[in-house]
């Protein structure tokens, strides 16, 4: 019988103490599993998301998208970019509040995203950083579509009339309400738990503010024509008091600002986590071994080498190590989406984003993680049989 | 009514924080406050004279005097933002900021602090004021609190990992009470043998099982009386921050022995009791 064998009939014979040992390390390796999710869960998410939309370069006033300064005169910084030779199309995006009016009186608070399409190549027609679920987009000025949220608690169909009170400048206006028309129902990838939003042309959301809007833009997409990089340095060239980041660089801002928290925690969380699981093991082991010192000692006489009891440690420490770390994946799987369920109820984070993203690096990191505890929790146990004098522990444990 | 009399500028507010001398008949130029992380980004000290400006170009730049050097109130909000900000009377950033096409007079701010003779006044103060100024939005303070919002739920996230780590302990805790016990076999057996009833001998491992919980519960709370410093210093180091990360209060310290405590000792005499119920002679017998 090979080491590996012996050692499971070790865990065998006593199923309540392997058990329980066995669903320690999958409650520890769970936990360590989610904390390596979470330490880039964040940085993949935002990157898929970013990526997702099919643009590739971000303009904008401040330094990160989003930040609140606006980009002046908008559609000719838009048209200046269009006409660089990398560029396949930009896309202005200007953001404003709105109330929807309801059924019930209480007017509905939304923010209402019109965006408009600049583009050499005339023919091309590049998606609005929304996905439609039903309907159609909006193309003319008197259209919108809406959130499933706005659709559901203002008895919003396509086809229904909404009236909209937008205000573009500042939040004092008292601007009347608008009549336009919503042609589908969409999903907004940036949009918070916390909020509604509703979208349309650059040209609905002067209608609904009146004509009030200016010529700025809260943000300009922009597609390259493969080189986001060359692009994004073009755009800089040519316009240098605005800020051109491609994805990659926005979630490298990101990831030096609002994601260190996660990258910390997740840090401190893994090495507790392993220092606790290596602890734990050791001192099961440790006492597994020490109740077994005369068997050990018996299997010695027998004709067992060295080396070969100190694998039947080792092997107990794997198998346990190895089954629990099998069963902590699914573990881990299943908490991270109720862990992930919690994260997501903080203010300001988009629906899509996930805190906890799986990644064939994350597994592998775990396996190797799992794989060290085994050893190192098996160190001290198999110093003990590799030392044990044959002798002394026979006449102590088995005749004494 | 307390109006903001200190308004705070952010890092909108685009810096040219080239220190300039002031000509000697002019006067004195207006005061400002400048943060500690910014004030050593720049290598600037209080009396130094800098202009400051709303946009990168410097247009509209005006002179002001560092009067001083302030330690941001901690926002975890924006907890990895180095604060690079300034303070200055309202009146000058009102003059910084106006649009050139505004009257003076006829800017906003955007919020007004109100300090009330009765607190409990808010609800209806705010209610009022929603009332009689149509586009003004008031709250009471504790509802326009939205920013600790995100530190609820941090802390159902600290708490759901908290349940996580100590489902893995106890399962651990039981594994381990039950190798010990099963170690003691033959002296529980001898007990039995002797005549100790079964209530007798699992009153004592209760009472062991608190007193190892209790060392155990105690031990844990010094490690974390010890590396709450070090935890604070280093992440107050890694965000600059004067924000406490870890603080181990007298309900925290409670809340854990009063989980370790029965924890422990319940773990024990659950791992004692299938050993209790086999006879003293089994038990006894090698």
């Amino acid at each position: 019988m090979n080491a590996v064998g012996f050692a499971w009939r070790s865990l065998v014979r006593q199923p309540a103490r392997a058990a329980l040992g066995i669903l320690g390390v999958a409650a520890v390796g769970a936990l360590l599993f989610d904390m390596l999710l979470l330490s880039r869960g964040l940085i993949v998410s935002m990157q898929d998301l970013l990526d997702r939309g099919g643009w590739d370069v971000r303009v904008s006033a401040g330094d990160l998208p989003g930040s609140g300064l606006r980009v002046a005169n908008a559609i000719e910084v838009a048209d200046a970019i269009a006409a660089l030779s990398s560029v396949q199309a930009a896309l202005v995006v200007r953001s404003a509040r709105a109330e929807i009016d309801t059924v019930s009186g209480m007017p509905l608070r939304v923010s209402f995203q019109g965006v408009a399409i600049r583009s050499t190549d005339g023919g091309s027609r590049l998606r609005a950083p929304w996905t439609i679920l039903r309907g159609r987009d909006a193309d003319t000025a008197d259209e919108i579509v809406v959130d499933e949220q706005i659709a559901t608690r203002a008895g919003l169909l396509p086809g229904s009339a909404v009236m909209i009170r937008a205000s573009c400048v500042a939040d004092l206006e008292a601007l009347p309400a608008m009549q336009l028309r919503v042609v589908g129902i969409a999903e907004f990838p940036f949009q918070t738990t916390s909020e509604s939003t509703a979208g349309g042309t650059l040209n609905a959301l002067k209608i609904a503010c009146g004509g009030n809007v200016g010529d700025e833009a809260d943000l300009i997409l922009v597609t390259s024509r493969g080189d986001a990089d060359g692009t994004a340095a073009a755009i800089r060239a040519l316009l240098p008091e605005i800020r051109a980041a491609t994805n990659s660089e926005v979630v490298g801002r990101l990831q030096q600002t609002g994601f260190t928290y996660f990258r910390q925690i997740s840090s401190v969380l893994t090495t507790v986590t392993v220092s606790f699981a290596v602890l734990l093991i050791t001192v099961l082991l440790t006492v597994s071994v020490n109740q077994r010192l005369g068997e050990i000692a018996a299997l010695r006489a027998l004709g067992f080498s060295r080396m070969r009891v100190v694998k039947d440690v080792l092997s107990e420490s794997a198998l346990i190590v190895g089954i629990g770390g099998l069963l902590s994946l699914p573990l881990g799987l299943l908490l991270a989406s109720g862990l992930d369920r919690i994260l997501k109820a903080m203010p300001g984070i988009p629906v899509a984003l996930h805190f906890f993203v799986f990644e064939g690096q994350a597994l592998a990191i775990h396996v190797g993680l799992l794989t060290a505890t085994a050893i190192i929790a098996a160190l001290y146990p198999m110093r003990i049989v590799s030392k044990l004098p044959i002798a002394a522990t026979l006449r102590d444990e088995v005749i004494g | 009514m307390r109006s903001g009399s200190l308004a705070r500028l952010i890092a909108i507010l685009s810096l040219l924080l080239s220190p300039t001398g002031a000509p000697a008949q002019a006067p004195a130029p207006p005061d400002i406050l400048v943060s500690r992380q910014l004030a050593e980004a720049e290598g600037l000290n209080v009396g130094d004279v800098v202009r400051l400006a709303t946009d990168p170009a410097g247009s509209r730049a005006r002179v002001f005097r560092i009067a001083g050097v302030y330690e941001p109130t901690p926002d975890p909000s924006r907890l990895g933002q180095v604060p690079r900000a300034v303070r200055m009377h309202l009146p000058d950033l009102l003059e910084m900021t106006r649009p050139t096409d505004v009257p003076a007079g006829a800017e906003y701010v955007g919020f007004v602090n109100v300090a009330l003779v009765d607190p409990d006044d808010a609800q209806q103060f705010a209610s009022d004021v929603n009332a009689r100024l149509p586009g003004v939005l008031a709250l009471p303070s504790g509802e326009a609190a939205g920013s600790a919002a995100p530190f609820r739920v941090l802390e159902r996230f600290h708490l759901a990992i908290a349940v996580v780590t100590i489902i893995a302990a106890t399962v651990f805790l039981l594994a381990l009470t039950i190798m010990l016990v099963d170690e003691r076999r033959e002296t529980v057996g001898v007990l039995r043998l002797i005549g100790l009833p079964v209530r007798r001998i699992l009153v004592q491992i209760l009472l062991e099982g608190l007193i190892v919980a209790g060392v155990g519960a105690v031990f844990g709370l010094v490690l974390a009386l010890l590396s709450e410093q070090l935890i604070n210093q280093f992440f107050q180091w890694r965000y600059d921050t004067a924000l406490v990360f870890v603080r181990i209060t007298r309900d925290v310290a409670f809340t854990c022995v009063s989980i370790a405590v029965p924890l422990g000792a319940a773990a024990t005499v659950f791992a004692s009791w299938a050993l209790l119920r086999r006879g003293g002679l089994r038990l006894a017998r090698r």
